[in-house]
């Protein structure tokens, strides 16, 4: 039988995704059982219930008082159980570009090149709402 | 106090939904994003914003707990993945931005994005109604940008008990058709299987197991991507988010068990009129906000 080669690109990307995935997927539901339980709530849920039916901006706007641009919403409170659990989300979606980072050394040629290309677009995405702001307010 | 008051009810609604939606994806074969937004929508007080936020979320999940191993197995291919997602990326980013610019700009914008994601699921319905699957589809010719990135590949597949070799071509064909995709998935926080898949199967010719796995390794990159425009909106919010994921994981665990036993066919025709269904009513919730008809959602 022939043994099935796959390319060793592909495994460490592979590799770095399951582990992140992991860490991801704790740091957001752990703390969310806590933010649940009423423990340490940044929104609490009673008023979460009552204005969820907005359009984000106001939501912030009538829950908090704020408008958001950026991630200091969550980052400058990660003391309370729902911020925690966005930080999980965080690292769930930093998953797929820290797997392409790790991935560029091993990757060859033409696909070194897309990979950095790829991870250069991800890094843009990621700080674009820090010099952008979308919601035309 | 009244139950549908409490904080709690839709919560816990929202995860024997996603329950419901995780068995039935697998069996049926239709993506648990496209059925979670387009139903959640027309049924649950949520406003679009935080829907199409869990949306990506949940697709994202669901891809990064499949795709590595699919990966390591050789069915999802980065060589594949690379030159297409250079252009998808960048579209899922715009359409987040402007999905959320539109609601949260006009005081009417999320009544159009309603109307708008019963449109598109009115073609995703088409689509999955019409393209039919190929197996190990042949290629005769590869076009000269598959051969210089040399995109091949190979897996181990068990009902033919040897190794299968293939080959994928018409990628500068492919890369306009991923760049609508992927604006499609930004906008409406949709995972992008219904399209991806047909796109790699039919015009790429990628054997079928192949267009699945790589479709969720696309889907990884893409609604990551997307997802840090709904996160610096504040559109995502624990209290949905949270439900909706737990939901959906275990019923896709359910679901895959059931899967390998039966997959009758009544459950696809079931989905595909479920979703018939949730595009005409997001249709009417739309309409029905913008006052062209009497609000009756």
């Amino acid at each position: 039988m022939k043994e099935v080669k796959v390319d060793p690109m592909n495994t460490t990307f592979a590799k770095v995704m399951e582990i992140f995935t992991l860490i991801g997927l704790i740091v957001m539901i752990v703390p969310a059982i806590g933010y649940f339980a009423g423990i340490s709530q940044f929104v609490e849920l009673k008023e979460a219930v009552k204005h969820w039916d907005e359009p984000s901006s106001k939501f912030w706007e009538e829950v908090k008082g704020i408008e958001i641009s950026g991630y200091s919403w969550f980052l400058n409170n990660l003391t309370y159980m729902d911020c925690l659990s966005i930080l999980g989300i965080v690292v769930l979606a930093i998953a797929p570009l820290l797997s392409i980072i790790i991935t560029i050394p091993k990757s060859r040629g033409i696909y070194r090149i897309l990979l950095t290309i790829l991870a250069i677009e991800f890094i843009i995405a990621i700080l674009r709402p820090l010099f952008m702001h979308v919601t035309g307010h | 106090m009244d139950i549908v008051t409490a904080w709690w009810f839709w919560p816990v609604v929202l995860f024997l939904f996603t329950l419901i939606i995780g068995i039935i994806a697998p069996i049926s074969g239709v993506g648990g994003g496209v059925l979670f937004v387009p139903l959640t929508t027309a049924f649950f007080p949520f406003s679009v914003d935080f829907i199409r936020g869990t949306g990506l979320i949940m697709a994202l999940t669901s891809a990064l707990s499949s795709a590595p191993q699919l990966t390591k197995r050789g069915l999802a291919n980065l060589k594949i993945l690379a030159p297409v997602v250079v252009v998808s990326m960048v579209t899922s980013v715009i359409g987040g931005v402007v999905g959320l610019w539109v609601t949260n700009t006009f005081p009417t914008g999320k009544y159009y994005v309603t109307i708008a994601l019963g449109v598109i699921l009115f073609i995703i319905f088409i689509v999955m109604g019409k393209s039919k699957r190929v197996e190990f589809p042949e290629v005769e010719k590869v076009d000269s940008l598959s051969q210089k990135l040399g995109i091949e590949g190979m897996w181990f597949e068990p009902s033919l008990d040897r190794v299968v070799e293939y080959k994928t071509t018409n990628l500068p064909v492919a890369l306009p058709a991923f760049a609508a995709v992927g604006f499609i998935a930004g906008m409406f926080g949709l995972g992008a299987g219904w399209a991806n898949v047909p796109v790699l199967n039919l015009i790429m010719g990628a054997p079928i197991k192949v267009a699945t796995s790589t479709s969720m390794l696309i889907i990884t990159v893409n609604d990551a991507a997307a997802a840090w425009v709904y996160l610096a909106n504040g559109a995502i919010l624990p209290v949905i988010v949270v439900p909706s994921v737990i939901g959906i994981t275990i019923g896709a665990r359910i679901g895959a068990k059931i899967a390998v036993k039966a997959k009758p066919k009544f459950v696809r025709y079931l989905v595909m009129g479920i979703m018939l269904m949730a595009a005409i009513l997001d249709i009417i919730k739309g309409l029905g906000g913008l006052g062209v008809i009497p609000k009756i959602l």
